[in-house]
């Protein structure tokens, strides 16, 4: 059980950055050479999973600061700055997630010819970058794995993309930006504010906890924060750039970008936002349950009229997400333990649509739905699993998302029973865009587009591989979602803690 | 002057006589190869000896410091006239330049910005700009076929000329109401002035003026675009990094006299800086041709080294020298870039030469993107931990208007220099051969590139080497 304690000094945490990060630099030094590259690449990502696991199965019990493992090492001393890593069990979580997902990345990329090296080396420095970020304990070393998570993300967008990539990874980044420079200036505020406080010059997130601040000096700090955070998420008023950040991004990146990098905004706000400044928290709780419910609708409303299945995908993310913050909104054990589940499984499902989606526009070259239809007849096995993905992203009973949003509607009802009643609502919205998905794709006549085609193909073995580890995943969260649970009692309530 | 003041001199002396010899010797030896090896030889030379032989008086007739401060710099800038002239190997041979003046133009010229980085009077400050400035006047225009050189040197010796007037007057006003020339007497000078107090606040105000012209803070930047494009890549290297750097060096030098004008001018420096920032990113951003580009970024880069200056603390200054110097690498290696590219056309410098580049040179053009990447301050290089400092020390001392001012113009830069980026790496590849570079070209380039990555992520050495310069 816990062979961690036996090798204590063993750095694990750090094994998860740099193992993806050593990978990347192997593949980049053998750019041209495509199918050392894609192995190179499958093994880190295997091997990253496979340490993620590891720590999955033999994590010991939280410390008394609610740590599982802990690193923490002098980094740039003149500004009290610490290479700090700590993880606790929603860490553990994302960074298993990340794990997965990185590893469905790869195998979904293995076609990819152009500058495979570079490919597969932003695959990986993007998998350190998320790692680190998940990971990291010290607020600028988060802000720095914060940043090199997105630097790989614009180039594969921009490189690899579909015709207005430029545009979309440019806007994709900038946005981003705005707001972590916002969250810089904030970082920095803070370390002064503490600094002068007690003398202790630190960016560590334990240490700045206990930082004294006014009122107004603590909605503004909470502002910068957010802003970053709410960007990423996206809560939405903020949330433009992510359709077409999904719909230019090659398959890969659509994956990252709903399974982890909107998932940071999220992790941000409960690892940071929420625990530095409670008093703005909880003045903004309310905005944040009515804004979750408003994009909830909006986005669902969205993606029953998109045309392009990634966009409509895309804008289910930002509905799905809705609901995570609803539940984060409601302030409770059983709703964070919610939402955090249906971070896991959304990236699970919604990672496995898309990969769906890109098999199909590589067979149909369409992903237009007016221009597809009658799937099933031709490739009955690719299109009972997309029906699978379909049904437990609309949340049905005993598949994946399921337990994940029973728990956000149960723990909002106690608090917000009219929340809870709209999000209800929301999700029945879903049922509505994604059964319109998998009507236009899986029924109906078999369209042909013009430049088309034979019957289209079932899936290969590698889709294979892709595919049936995410559906059992999938069956098996509908209904045992407890191991994924467990760990994250203890931080929660850490999280809760003391607060309305 | 005395035989300890000389020794003190021993690094410029060694340039001013190295120069001299390479230009009498190139009348009868003008083979270049050996003249440009002889000058590299000369500043690494001069180097060394600022580096290694300790000064025996702290100050030069009054003139010149010979702290380590000043020694800092002395090294930093003859490295730089090194680097410059490693990347001016392939364009003196390709354009048949007289390589024995220009190796001793630019020895002269790295003689004045190691004087004026070192100026502790301000007829020392006097020299050394003018020293490197009337080098910088003919390098300018050294390609003698080319109309956009002999316009941008034009425009550098008229403004340059506005400038010197502007620094002898108010260098005349600042002695007409202090009664010194020695900079920590004419700033204490100015407090029991009197009646000529107003003047000499209007004589440091025309100080600054020139001094604006000198490291283009806005309104007085709109030369550098102009001026930048004209120029040939090793030469714009130096005039961007050395240029700017030595008066930036000699600002700082006056500021650590810590006297009270500072605090009295400090709302007109932080006009200046806001403004300076916001001018050079607005400026940049429709840029089409790439050195106008670098031109507006270092403008800005100019704006933020000033919000160093202004919180008047220890920190801020030393943010301030690690800014500057990561600055200085940064564009040297973009300049070293474009030089490696140039050929008998000229220098790729249109948007429209650079669709594709990526593709087809991915090592330099990868380098080249993570220089513009530490210019515009991504972490992990050393431009982001510049940046750092400067706004850690200006909200420390309450400058939060001038942070998200900094900020904003970050933002700002951050999509012109992606905007660069993307066309080279995302665009299909449409750009016909270029040089593939000479072996000197690429070594400047790998020793900027990973001298910012090496500080992006362990600054502490050049921070702990910058906190013994200031007593």
């Amino acid at each position: 059980m816990n062979a961690m304690t036996t090798l204590p000094q063993f750095p694990w945490l750090s094994l998860l950055i740099f193992l993806p990060l050593s990978g990347a630099l192997l593949c980049l030094l053998h750019n041209g050479r495509d199918s050392e590259c894609r192995w190179l690449a499958l093994t880190t990502a295997l091997a990253t999973f496979l340490v993620t696991i590891w720590l999955f199965v033999g994590h010991g019990q939280h410390d008394p600061q609610g740590w599982l493992l802990v690193e923490d090492r002098a980094w740039i001393e003149r500004f009290g700055i610490r290479y700090s890593l700590a993880m606790d069990g929603i860490s553990l979580l994302m960074v298993l997630l990340t794990g997965l997902l990185q590893v469905v990345g790869v195998l979904l990329s293995w076609p990819v010819r152009r500058q495979s090296g570079l490919f597969f080396a932003l695959l990986l420095a993007m998998e350190a970058g998320l790692m680190g970020l998940f990971l990291a304990h010290d607020l600028v070393l988060f802000y720095l794995f914060w940043e090199i998570a997105l630097v790989p993300m614009f180039f594969l967008i921009g490189i690899w993309g579909r015709e207005r990539r430029r545009q979309a990874a440019l806007k994709f980044f900038l946005y981003t930006l705005a707001g972590s420079l916002c969250m810089l200036l904030a970082i920095i505020a803070l370390h002064l504010i503490h600094g002068e406080q007690t003398g202790h010059y630190s960016f560590l997130i334990s240490d700045l906890l206990h930082t004294r601040l006014s009122t107004a000096q603590e909605f503004w700090l909470f502002a910068g924060f957010l802003a970053a955070f709410a960007i990423k998420s996206p809560i939405v008023p903020l949330h433009t750039w992510l359709p077409d950040a999904f719909a230019e991004s090659p398959s890969v990146g659509s994956v990252d970008l709903t399974g982890l990098l909107i998932k940071t905004g999220i992790y941000g706000l409960i690892r940071i936002a929420f625990p530095l400044f409670p008093i703005a928290t909880a003045a903004f709780l309310p905005i944040l349950g009515i804004l979750a419910l408003v994009g909830l609708f909006h986005a669902a409303w969205s993606a029953y009229q998109q045309e392009d299945i990634k966009r409509l995908l895309a804008y289910s993310s930002i509905s799905h997400l809705g609901l995570v913050l609803l539940g984060l909104a409601a302030w409770s054990l059983t709703a964070w333990q919610g939402s955090l589940l249906l971070i896991v499984t959304h990236g699970v499902t919604t990672g496995a649509l898309f990969a769906l989606v890109s098999m199909l526009h590589q067979r149909t070259g369409t992903r237009r739905l007016q221009q597809l239809g009658g799937l099933w007849g031709q490739a009955p096995c690719l299109s009972a699993l997309f029906l699978l993905f379909a049904l437990a992203s609309l949340g049905l009973p005993g598949l994946a998302n399921f337990s994940g949003e029973i728990l956000v509607l149960l723990g909002t009802f106690k608090s917000h029973p009219v929340w809870a009643g709209f999000g209800m609502l929301g999700v029945v919205f879903a049922a509505a865009y994604m059964l319109r998905l998998v009507q236009g794709i899986l029924w109906g006549e078999a369209q042909k587009t013009p430049g088309q085609y034979d019957p289209v193909a079932d899936l290969t073995l590698r889709e294979w591989l892709i595919l049936a580890p995410l559906a059992i995943i999938t069956v098996w969260l509908g209904l045992y979602p407890a191991p994924l649970l467990a760990p994250l009692e203890q931080p929660v309530l850490l999280l809760l803690g003391g607060l309305p | 002057m005395s035989w300890m003041d000389l020794l003190a001199l021993t690094p410029q002396l060694i340039l001013v006589l190295g120069a001299t010899t390479l230009l009498l010797g190139g009348a009868w030896f003008p083979a270049p190869r050996p003249l440009l090896a002889g000058a590299i030889l000369v500043a690494l030379l001069a180097a060394l000896a600022a580096g290694t032989v300790p000064p025996p008086v702290p100050e030069i007739s009054a003139l010149f410091h010979a702290t380590p401060y000043a020694r800092f710099f002395t090294v930093l800038w003859c490295l730089l006239g090194a680097c410059g002239l490693l990347i001016s190997v392939r364009f003196v041979m390709d354009h048949r330049l007289p390589a024995a003046e220009y190796v001793s133009l630019i020895l002269f010229a790295v003689t004045g910005m190691t004087l004026l980085s070192a100026a502790s009077s301000l007829i020392g400050l006097f020299l050394g700009l003018e020293a490197f400035t009337l080098a910088f006047y003919i390098l300018i225009a050294c390609r003698r076929d080319c109309d956009l050189s002999a316009e941008a040197a034009l425009k550098y010796l008229i403004l340059g000329a506005v400038a010197t007037g502007f620094l002898a007057f108010g260098i005349a006003l600042v002695y007409a109401a202090s009664g010194s020339l020695h900079i920590p007497e004419a700033l204490q000078g100015l407090q029991s002035a009197g009646g000529m107090r107003a003047w000499g606040f209007l004589g440091w105000g025309l100080v600054l003026c020139a001094v604006g012209f000198k490291i283009s803070l806005a309104p007085f930047h709109l030369w550098t675009a102009d001026v930048y494009q004209g120029t040939p890549a090793p030469v714009a290297a130096l005039l961007a990094t050395g240029s700017k750097g030595a008066v930036i060096a000699a600002v700082v030098g006056m500021m650590m006299s810590g006297a009270p004008l500072w605090r009295d001018m400090s709302s007109l420096l932080w006009v200046l800086a806001g403004l300076t920032m916001l001018a050079g990113a607005l400026g940049a951003l429709p840029q089409t041709n790439i050195k106008r580009l670098l031109a507006y970024s270092s403008v800005v880069h100019m704006g933020t080294v000033l919000v160093g200056l202004l919180p008047e603390s220890r920190a801020g200054l030393t943010a301030t020298v690690f800014a500057l110097v990561v600055y200085v690498l940064a564009s040297l290696g973009c300049f070293s870039v474009l030089a490696s590219l140039a050929d008998q056309r000229g220098e790729p410098q249109d948007f429209a030469d650079w669709r594709g580049m990526g593709r087809r040179y991915p090592v330099r053009c990868s380098a080249l993107a993570l220089l513009l990447l530490s210019l515009a301050g991504l972490p992990g290089t050393a431009g982001f931990m510049a940046k750092f400092a400067i706004f850690h020390a200006a909200i420390q001392a309450d400058l939060i208007g001038l942070a998200l001012l900094g900020i904003l113009a970050s933002l700002i830069s951050f999509a012109f220099y992606l905007k660069l980026i993307m066309l080279f790496f995302m665009d299909e590849d449409s750009t016909s051969a270029r040089s593939s570079g000479s072996v000197f070209e690429h070594a400047v380039l790998a020793v900027c590139t990973s001298a910012v990555l090496l500080f992006g992520f362990f600054p502490a050495p050049l921070f702990n080497l910058i906190d013994l310069l200031f007593p």
